[in-house]
């Protein structure tokens, strides 16, 4: 079983890596639209919201990228957890506020009609991509990738071990 | 070999790591400064900064409500309110009922900004309602390469709008900077969706009072 786990690994790596640069890319050439998606969670002061919404774009990428990458797994991997619980925060309480929100996680986003929002596809995606990110940062040490592997296990590159 | 190996391993990956960050950071600062307000950026007339850079009429009014209209030209919905609302508007403008600024929002696209600049160039022939009418009347899809400068031009001529220098201002993308400043104003006054219709300082009622001609009307008069 231990064997498969680096391949596994390597599948988790471009899921959570290939849909943050998808989400990085679309929102970049519409900074506009990422700021107000950003400021209608209604969650940060305008400000920092407004920055938020400029530097997320860039942040997913970077992070993404790294990730399918395969370098510095770990730390790519805990960011994008982290980030992932906090979209699921942000989508939380809009929901439980009432808010009439487009999550905007794949460009978009700001308000829309009530009732047109859909809070559950969004809330599901990032549970799932949460999860990934648990598992890349518990076993950062995949296939195929640019990390070095860990000198315990040279042939098949068995994680947890930091 | 066994030591060298890892080394060499961790050079390359340290460079990737290396570039990745650095560009993007690279990419990210100045885009975080062209969103910062430019207040050397030529301005229309009737804009005031101290409004937003909206285009503003009747500023000079005492005692009466202040109406201000965040849109987008290329917005499907925002076509939809001046059609319902724009006489009504342009009535309250011209009997000094009422102040009122237009934000030009340029968030959906390039060619939101291109409809910017092309109001702004009219607002300086004093044609501005006119070809904020003919721009909603003429919208077409989203970003499909309609609205070039060209055809903005062109279309200054159902506005009234002849003049070489009205063209020359459109093609020449004069107020680009003042379409940016527009935009962070808005970002600033939490302006999330379009149209977006402030009444003295406060939002009117989203779920019925845009689009119902007696209700809008209501909500201007209580001011």
């Amino acid at each position: 079983m231990r064997k498969y786990l680096p391949w596994v690994g390597l599948v988790a790596r471009l899921i959570l890596g290939g849909t943050l640069i998808v989400a990085g890319y679309l929102k970049f050439d519409e900074l506009d639209k990422s700021q107000m998606a950003v400021r209608a969670y209604e969650l940060l002061p305008i400000p920092l919201a407004n920055f938020m919404g400029i530097f997320l774009p860039f942040f997913e990428l970077a992070i993404g990228i790294l990730l399918v990458l395969g370098a510095s797994t770990r730390i790519a991997a805990f960011l994008s957890g982290l980030l992932m619980f906090a979209f699921m925060i942000g989508i939380s309480q809009a929901w439980a506020r009432g808010l009439s929100i487009d999550c905007g996680c794949f460009g978009g986003g700001g308000q829309v009609a009530p009732g047109e929002a859909d809070y559950v596809t969004p809330l599901l995606r990032d549970t799932g991509l949460t999860l990934l990110a648990i598992y890349l940062t518990l076993f950062p040490h995949t296939k195929i990738g640019l990390d070095k592997k860990p000198k315990s296990a040279p042939e098949q590159g068995e994680g947890n071990n930091g | 070999m066994a030591k060298a190996q890892p080394g060499k391993d961790n050079f390359t990956r340290n460079i990737v790591i290396a570039v990745v960050v650095g560009v993007l950071l690279i990419m990210l600062v100045p885009t975080l400064l062209s969103k910062q307000t430019n207040t050397s950026a030529k301005v229309p007339a009737s804009v005031s900064a101290d409004r937003g850079y909206g285009i503003v009429f009747n500023d000079e009014l005492k005692g009466v409500p202040l109406i201000e209209i965040y849109e987008d030209f290329q917005c499907p919905v925002c076509a939809q309110f001046e059609k319902l609302q724009g006489d009504y508007i342009e009535s309250l403008i011209t009997a000094k009922k009422a102040t009122v600024v237009y934000h030009t929002l340029s968030f959906l696209g390039p060619e939101s900004v291109n409809a910017a600049n092309a109001a702004a160039c009219s607002a300086d022939e004093g044609k501005f309602l006119g070809y904020h009418r003919a721009l909603y009347a003429n919208q077409p899809a989203e970003n499909t390469g309609v609205w070039s400068n060209d055809v903005l031009g062109i279309l200054g001529q159902a506005a009234g709008i002849t003049s070489k220098s009205f063209t020359s201002c459109v093609n020449n993308m004069d107020y680009q900077g003042w379409v940016s400043n527009a935009a962070a104003a808005g970002a600033k006054a939490n302006v999330n969706s379009t149209p977006t219709v402030f009444i003295n300082g406060k939002e009117i009622n989203r779920q019925n009072e845009y689009f119902n001609a007696d209700k809008f009307k209501a909500a201007v008069e209580r001011g």
